[in-house]
């Protein structure tokens, strides 16, 4: 069984706090992501659990066995762990086949087939990740993708206890992050591995993640699947951070009831079927901007009425701005919906 | 389980200790003996020397030698940087090697070069007389203009790199949203260039200005025999000269010269940090400001003053080593080998000193190699105000002029805690302290580079991947180091084995170092004994530059691809 834990861990550098009281629980075999803006601790959570920073207070458990208090400190190369840095960290004097061997070599508990006959497991690697061959290049050879994938293939290689991975694909380009997400997703399946990935790209967490902990100033936000932390979100900075959010102005009257507020005009009544506490305080109910719909304005009807301030064509969809009393609210809408700036549109909520 | 906290501890003061016992306990005691007079604490000693005439004829000689030459090193540095950084002139390396050579070889070295070009009976006395049909003197590089403008050759070096890298870093955008908002190109270099290039320019001065007054081996090659002193011949002078108050003399006149030094380097550390480039910008390599029709002759006037400064001196030092006795004319029947063979093989003073030198290099350059990379690690590791400082305090020695450090030296080895007597004190051994001192911060720095460039994640990866303490420094961090290990065990070398400011003060007989054999073969007017030693020094040199150059390419084709 492969399982991490942190038990009531806080880190403090100097007078900065890291880190406040987080417990955080890592499954056999889960994809964890740590999903935060810069500075919210995601890193230093991750640097806590392969050992190259010690908890200022608490605890930290990989396979039911205590690598660091605040006294003590297993270090990094003692613990198993497999990780993948974001500036990929390869070793520039090493071929491609001597960077991801070198784990076989050093680390603790290799399995003795890989032992025994490193080349083959290498080139097993180097198989999985693409670069079937490329054992003799140099990673200044390399793409940024390839290097990527060197870095893959090194932190995986001996079957680690567990994977890091520190925003493996914030210094590659775009279509290639899409495609190093399936490549990810496919080796977790393979291999089974749990792993805590740190990013601060919402769309990366809730691509590949079993569990999202959305992280803030050091505190754990919100932690939970991808489905339950898009769509119910436990907080605005949530709703805000992961996808876009409108925050709608009313009341609420109960728990399942949101009286929209109208200009000029009685207050509408939505039913709501969640469970929105966390917003009941402000009075607003969070709205995606996908569940929102627009339909062309007749003069007379009830319902919300709205002004097309700016339309972006997205290739799939339409982003429009739409002007509400003094809100702007965002809205996606699919390429069927054809309105054009100063349009006057009737606007659906469908929560 | 390592209990991490205690070990950091044990490390901080592991290094703490030495630094201050090493690096600033002489300068006290420097400053301490200069007080010290036969009643106690007071500044006699301070009023008499600030009565001599003297002291202030050496504080007026030395500003204005060092001064002046950091103008003539300024123009030069200058031009030349923007020549090679801006324009399309060929052959940039081959210039940029020859431009960075007077740093390489001992300025002493540089300095009898040019007694033998432009001495009055050098080449170029001699060749004047021989066309005129009478003898002239055109010039005499003996005297105050002689030392001014050998220093000004000697560190112009200094102002070219710091004005190199700036230029390098100056984002060509900058000029070219000048240009496109109408600015004639000169009102670009004047109103753009200038001002972003001007801390590193103004940084190479103050270095240039600096190394002026540290100087010890061109005054006294060229001042000394004309009776001209500046600081740092006085300061020789009074130790040398002995007498009962010798070293307290000595030690006000080292506060004097290491003050107004000090206040350079201040200015200096202020300069660098308003530098309003970038430093870690990437640098642009680009062609700026083709020369086109010009572009010849500018080369041309490059390598002539190249070619005049740098190979003229040194072939005319090399003819007069190979002339069978001095003044001779240089035709093949005057050619002889005898003076190499003879300081190679009969004159058992040289040879002790070449062993010693390579001794005191070797050693020096080894110490330097473990201490100054371990202390760059823990520096880089573990930043903090306190290890700021302590690379300050391991600065002090080199930002110090040679003959302040010398003296100190002296001073505090002789008895270095009260009641105990190492007895290194006129043998090697102190030299090799002496050195370690001054030239810790060479290879602190050039390892520095190194370290930062390869950056924390390579070693953490190291780590993650299971590779204990000797795993990793074996495999990867020292291979990925070395670059900067070698260049600062090249720099320590080099300038150990050439030194001559410190061992002047601290040799003995059994203790010389090849500088002092040079400059006592001149002092006793064995001009081709001086110059055989030299030329040899020379070929050294230039064989270890181009054995350094050959390894580089190696490296940069393995890992920069």
């Amino acid at each position: 069984m492969n399982d991490a834990m942190v038990v009531g861990v806080s880190k403090r550098f100097g007078e900065v706090h890291a880190l406040h009281q987080i417990d955080l629980q890592i499954k056999s075999g889960e994809f964890v992501a740590l999903l935060g803006p810069s500075g919210c601790g995601k890193t230093t959570l991750l640097r806590l659990l392969a050992g190259f920073e010690s908890p200022s207070s608490g605890e930290i458990w990989l396979n039911h066995e205590r690598v660091a208090d605040k006294n003590q400190l297993k270090p990094p190369e003692q613990r198993r762990i497999g990780m993948v840095f974001q500036s990929f960290a390869l070793w520039p004097h090493l071929t491609v086949y001597e960077n991801v061997a070198f784990p076989l070599r050093h680390q603790q508990n290799v399995p003795e087939v890989y032992k025994n006959n490193p080349g083959a497991r290498v080139a097993e690697m180097l198989e999985m990740v693409g670069l079937g061959g490329m054992e003799k290049r140099y990673p200044s050879q390399l793409s940024g993708g390839q290097k990527q994938r060197v870095a893959l293939a090194r932190a995986i290689v001996f079957n680690p206890t567990l994977l890091l991975m520190d925003e493996p694909l914030s210094s590659l380009d775009a279509e290639l992050r899409i495609q190093m997400r399936k490549e990810i997703q496919h080796i977790h399946r393979e291999l089974g591995t749990s792993i805590v990935y740190v990013t601060h790209d919402q769309s990366e967490a809730l691509a590949m993640a079993d569990k999202i902990v959305v992280m803030r100033g050091g505190r754990v936000e919100q932690a939970g699947t991808p489905h339950e932390i898009y769509y119910s979100p436990q907080s605005p900075f949530v709703a805000k951070f992961v996808g876009r959010a409108n925050f709608v102005k009313g009341q609420w009257a109960d728990p399942h009831t949101f009286l929209l507020e109208r200009d000029g005009q009685a207050s509408l009544p939505l039913r709501v079927s969640q469970d929105f506490a966390p917003f009941h305080a402000d009075q607003v109910l969070p709205v995606r901007p996908d569940q929102i719909k627009l339909h062309p304005w007749n003069e007379g009807a009830d319902g919300v009425r709205g002004r097309v301030q700016h339309v972006q064509f997205q290739g799939r969809e339409l982003l429009y701005s739409i002007q509400i009393g003094k809100e702007e609210w965002e809205v996606a809408s699919d390429i069927g919906t054809s309105f054009s700036y100063g349009d006057q549109v009737a606007v659906e909520i469908l929560v | 389980m390592a209990a991490a906290p205690k070990l950091k501890e044990a490390a901080t003061w592991l290094v703490l200790v030495p630094v201050a016992f090493f690096f600033v306990y002489p300068l006290l005691k420097l400053l301490l003996l200069s007080v010290k007079t036969d009643e106690g604490i007071g500044w006699g000693t301070f009023a008499e020397m600030l009565a001599d005439a003297r002291t202030w004829t050496a504080v007026v000689n030395s500003l204005s030698a060092a001064g002046i030459s950091t103008l003539i090193s300024l123009a030069i540095g200058v031009s030349l940087a923007w020549l090679c950084a801006y324009t399309d002139i060929r052959w940039k390396g081959a210039i940029h090697v020859c431009a960075l050579l007077p740093l390489l070889i001992p300025s002493y070295v540089m300095t009898l070069a040019w007694t033998q070009m432009a001495g009055p009976a050098g080449v170029l006395n001699r060749a004047a007389s021989w066309l005129v049909g009478t003898p002239v003197e055109l010039w005499n590089v003996y005297g105050l203009d002689g030392i001014i403008v050998v220093m000004g050759l000697s560190h112009y070096p200094l102002v070219y790199m710091l004005t190199l890298s700036v230029l390098y870093r100056i984002p060509k955008e900058l000029e070219w949203a000048a240009r496109s908002s109408g600015a004639h190109s000169r009102t670009v270099f004047w109103q753009v260039t200038l001002p972003l290039a001007l801390p590193g320019i103004a940084g190479g001065g103050l270095l240039a200005f600096i190394s002026g007054l540290d100087n010890f081996g061109i005054p006294a090659f060229l001042g000394i025999p004309e009776g001209i002193a500046v600081l740092s011949t006085l300061i020789y002078e009074q130790v040398i000269g002995f007498g009962p108050s010798a070293f307290a003399r000595a030690s006000v006149l080292s506060i004097l010269l290491g003050m107004i030094a000090l206040a350079g380097t201040g200015l200096q550390w202020l300069l660098l940090r308003k530098s309003r480039v970038d430093q870690t910008s990437a640098e642009d390599r680009s062609v700026r400001r083709p020369l086109g029709k010009r572009k010849s002759w500018v080369e041309a006037a490059v390598w002539l003053f190249l070619v005049v400064t740098s190979f003229l001196p040194l072939l005319s030092m090399a003819s007069t080593a190979f002339i069978k006795a001095y003044g001779l004319p240089f035709i093949s029947e005057n050619l002889t080998l005898k003076h190499f063979l003879f300081v190679l093989r009969d004159h058992a003073g040289t040879r002790e000193a070449i062993s010693n030198s390579l001794m005191l290099a070797s050693l020096a350059g080894a110490l330097c190699l473990v201490v100054g990379t371990l202390f760059a690690y823990w520096r880089i590791q573990r930043p903090s105000p306190l290890g700021k400082a302590m690379e300050g305090a391991v600065s002090l020695p080199y930002a110090l002029p040679g003959m302040v450090i010398g003296l100190a030296m002296i001073l505090t080895w002789i008895e270095p805690i009260p009641g105990w007597q190492p007895g290194v004190y006129g043998t090697v051994w102190l030299i090799l302290i002496a050195y370690v001192t001054r030239f810790l911060i060479l290879q602190v720095k050039s390892s520095t580079v190194s370290i930062m460039q390869v950056g924390r994640e390579v070693e953490e990866a190291a780590r993650i991947s299971g590779g204990r303490f000797w795993t990793r420094w074996s495999r990867i961090l020292l291979p990925l180091y070395a670059p900067g290990m070698l260049t600062g065990l090249f720099l320590v070398f080099l300038t150990a084995f050439t030194e001559l400011t410190i061992s002047s003060l601290l040799w003995s007989s059994g203790a010389q170092t090849i500088g002092v054999v040079i400059f006592g073969f001149e002092q006793a007017g064995s001009t081709t004994l001086s110059t055989a030693l030299s030329t040899m020094i020379v070929a050294v040199i230039l064989l270890l530059l181009a054995a350094g150059g050959l390894w580089k390419r190696y490296w940069q084709r393995r890992v920069e691809g």
